[in-house]
């Protein structure tokens, strides 16, 4: 992979702020007091075996659960635990299994987006106010515009069921940024995808990066992960196992642990990197 | 503006046409034609008059009708109309015809006997008409088809497209009139058979796909045409009052319909009580009347009296929908449900007996008079261009301007940030959440809005009722209003207007089956669920969301919808 990592960090205020999330399901722990911090321009990479809790910690940031304990605070704030909010708070997100709405446009779904920040209501929207004008004006550019930015400013009239794989990931992301987002948290955003639809993801993430967004990803493809993300959190068991670098964590034994086992040779971290990376693409396969 | 494709999508010729089939369908449609002409039986007193030579009667003009469209269609195959036959199915609208013609002669012969005892009444002209459709059909199938119907792919010019509208239009306003004007149950069964087959054989051809992308493109002029045609309708009855009161009765209905689409078709909140909504108008326009048995002493203008009774319906929408609306799945239905009920118990309650005395109960408020707005009395016929207009006739145009209201609300709404944000919450409502739709807001906001239109139709329907009674707002009323609205089409106004008008005129016209009515209506939902679960006229997104794996139909409609989008037309060779 030729990607080259965008220019340096230049890690600016704290946007997100999670402290000691907890989430039970009954008796299950499947989020055990994760902390996270994420600034301006950074991507932070989310890695964990299957199981261990990346999505349900997203659904408690996004506020689709509501932790059992902890706070997660967006710019000083403490955020309620409504998805609605949360977006208005300047969060958005994509999902691990596709979640377009199918049978709308492209543009359509991108408008969907524009929702949380446009206001007009019904008198405006019967009566074709000024408002209503201007807003809907507004939001067909904005959203034009966001699919120009994804790649996809051609297909905006077709429908969402009707794009390719990779493409309707795309949009999902100009969806998400269609809510003016100060985060953006993706959710296996390469999943299913070939390697140059991967390295095309990975350019539109330093890309949103360079808007001065910043990036949570959840990814199981290593060689991406690693690549891409300034700082990577490895979660195991609902417990944050290690937080650093991708160069500390990438050799950290209980990351290869944690995803492989216990290793016999413990002095040869490459050559595990390499078969815990092969371990990972045979979990892929559906 | 028009798109221009190069060709249509290829013939799927699977096999071959034997040579015999269009000189027999030919023959059959010949047949028809003479059948047309000869007399049916010896009396001229039944099916209004099919006695004479040469001289047709309504039903054999029907048959001729379809024996003229069959020749037409087997004159495209064979290539003299090339045009046609290469961009639609023709052999698909000629079974239709055939099978139309079919029926009707059937109808005919079965008319006959039953009126005047007896098979041995019908005379040969009806038999050869018989034969002659049974031909048809026969060969007709032998044909071979096309699957694809891209007539809405051809390039074809303003002037044409706008004349076709304004043609489809003419046709609803006569074949309506013409249709109303029937008194004979038999005669009036061969209207429905001949629309039905016309409007089956021109869907074959792809007609219908191609006036859809037709009047999205002159949007105006099917809007104007389509007032144009509401606004002449009473002058083509000449004061007939009793047609004028079928037609304000279809209008109230589609009208409450049409609210309850908002509801249904466009948040995709299952209602079982919205006639509870109508009532609460409609009790409210009474209580407040001038009538004798009306509860309460003010008697402020009528126009005051709509905006009450719209903003008791919707705080009654409010106070249902805001527990229920937050759960999501089936509740809303069953609260509904329940609560058309709890309305119905309530008028029937209110008697003064306990609590306070409202409604009189099971008698309701009778002898509501006739609206009068200034000085235009409702009860008093009126003269317009030198045409007399009854009381009926006075409702419906008042009803138009209700209904015009309603239908521009549901459009604009439906093509607004609040009408995507539904589509968002139908498609995914976790996902739609996720992106920031208030959900619960603009569920809630369905809810009240829906019941708001129906409040205000429902102040208008105690005046033309004349009584308010609980007995009119049952639980039936409101499962009709659904099934209009699944008839014809979820989330289309054509669909509502189309399914409404099924629904009130047939019962008014077919009254000698009048105990089967049910029966029928059950067996007619289920076909459709069965062959056409989106309805008539369905809207081109609810027919995607019942066929969530018909890849050919999402790019048909995707392209349709190409057709119609301005900048898109452009870069369509791009795909």
């Amino acid at each position: 992979m030729s990607t080259s990592k965008g220019p340096a960090p230049t890690v600016g205020a704290t946007v997100l702020q999670a402290r000691g999330v907890t989430m039970r399901f009954g008796g299950l722990v499947a989020v055990n007091n994760v902390d996270m911090t994420v600034h301006q321009g950074e991507i932070v990479g989310l890695i964990g075996p299957n199981g261990a809790g990346k999505t349900t910690f997203f659904n408690c940031l996004t506020g689709m659960y509501k932790p059992t304990e902890g706070e997660v605070t967006f710019e000083g704030a403490v955020l309620p635990p409504q998805p609605r909010k949360v977006v208005k708070a300047g969060m958005a997100r994509t999902f691990q299994n596709i979640r377009l709405f199918a049978n709308m446009t492209a543009i359509e779904n991108v408008m969907v987006g524009r929702y949380s920040r446009t206001s007009s209501m019904a008198i405006t929207s019967i009566l074709r106010g000024p408002k209503y004008r201007r807003e809907e004006r507004e939001s067909r550019e904005r959203s034009q515009e966001l699919l120009d930015f994804v790649g996809l400013g051609k297909t905006s009239e077709h429908l969402a069921r009707n794009l390719p794989y990779g493409d309707q990931r795309r949009l999902e992301i100009a969806r998400a940024l269609a809510t003016d987002p100060k985060l953006i948290l993706l959710d296996e955003p390469t999943a299913g995808m070939n390697p140059l639809e991967t390295k095309q993801t990975m350019d539109l993430i330093f890309r949103i990066r360079d808007l001065g967004l910043a990036v949570v990803v959840i990814e199981h493809d290593m060689r991406f992960i690693f690549n891409l993300c300034d700082r990577v959190l490895c979660l195991v068991r609902g417990e944050l196992l290690v937080e650093g670098t991708p160069q500390q964590v990438q050799s950290d034994p209980r990351v290869i642990e944690a995803y492989i086992g216990k290793p016999d040779e413990e002095d040869h971290p490459e050559e595990l990197h390499d078969s815990l990376r092969e371990a990972h693409g045979r979990e892929e396969q559906p | 503006m028009t798109a221009v494709i190069d060709s249509p999508a290829p013939a799927s010729t699977a096999r071959t046409e034997p040579g015999y089939a269009w000189p027999v369908a030919l023959a059959g449609s010949a047949l028809l034609v003479v059948s047309g002409l000869l007399p049916w039986t010896f009396r001229s007193d039944v099916l209004g008059n099919v006695a004479l030579t040469a001289n047709p009667g309504p039903m054999q003009i029907f048959v001729l009708v379809l024996a003229v469209l069959a020749i037409v269609l087997l004159l495209a195959r064979r290539g003299i109309l090339p045009r046609v036959d290469a961009w639609s199915d023709t052999a698909g609208a000629l079974r239709a015809v055939g099978a139309g013609a079919a029926t009707l002669t059937v109808l005919g012969v079965l008319g006959i006997s039953w009126q005047l005892g007896g098979l041995a009444n019908v005379d040969p002209g009806a038999w050869l008409g018989l034969v002659g459709a049974a031909l048809l059909t026969a060969a007709a199938f032998r044909m071979t088809h096309r699957e694809h119907r891209d007539l809405f792919r051809a390039a074809t010019s303003s002037w044409v497209e706008i004349l076709a509208v304004i043609l489809l239009l003419a046709a609803v306003l006569f074949g309506a009139a013409y249709a109303l004007g029937q008194e004979d149950a038999a005669t009036f069964v061969g209207v429905l058979v001949l629309v039905f087959t016309a409007v089956f054989a021109l869907s074959k051809l792809g007609v219908f796909a191609w006036l859809g992308v037709v009047s999205q493109r002159h949007r105006q002029v099917l809007m104007l045409g389509a007032v144009a045609v509401a606004f002449l309708f009473p002058f083509t009855q000449e004061g007939s009052d009793a047609n004028m009161s079928i037609a304000t009765q279809v209008l109230i209905f589609a009208t409450t319909a049409l609210g309850l689409n908002i509801v249904v078709g466009l948040a995709g909140l299952l209602d079982l009580g919205y006639i509870a909504f109508l009532g609460s108008g409609a009790y409210v326009a009474a209580m407040m009347s001038h009538a004798a048995a009306a509860t309460i002493g003010w008697k402020p203008n009528f126009l005051v009296i709509v905006v009450i009774g719209a903003i008791v319906s919707s705080v009654l929408g409010l106070i249902i929908g805001s527990p229920t609306l937050r759960v999501s799945g089936d509740y809303l239905a069953i609260v509904t449900l329940a609560f058309g009920e709890i309305f119905r118990l309530t008028v029937n309650n209110l008697d003064g007996g306990s609590g306070p005395d409202l409604t009189n109960g099971p008698n309701g408020i009778p002898g509501i008079p006739d609206l009068q707005i200034g000085s235009f009395n409702f009860a008093e016929p009126h003269e317009l261009f030198g045409l007399p207009l009854g009381r009926f006739a006075n409702y419906y145009f008042l009803l138009l301007v209700v209904a015009a209201v309603v239908i521009t609300v549901f459009t604009r709404l439906n093509n607004s940030r609040i009408g995507r944000g539904w589509v968002a919450i139908r498609e995914d409502e976790r996902a739609a959440e996720a992106m920031g739709v208030n959900v619960f807001g603009l569920k809630l906001f369905a809810f009240a809005g829906g019941a708001f239109l129906a409040g205000m139709a429902g102040t208008i329907k105690a005046h033309h009722d004349v009584s308010v009674t609980p007995d009119q707002y049952i639980f039936l009323e409101s499962a009709f209003l659904l099934a209009a609205i699944v008839l014809g089409g979820m989330g289309t106004v054509a669909g509502v207007l189309v399914g409404a008008t099924i629904l009130k005129l047939l019962p008014e016209k077919l009254r000698f089956a009048a105990d089967y009515r049910l029966l029928f209506f059950g067996l007619l939902l289920v076909l459709m669920m069965r062959f056409r679960p989106e309805g008539i006229v369905p809207s081109r997104r609810r027919a995607l969301e019942f066929h969530e794996d018909d890849e050919e139909l999402a790019e048909t409609i995707e392209d349709a919808h190409l057709e119609v989008v301005p900048d898109a037309a452009a870069e369509k060779g791009r795909a």
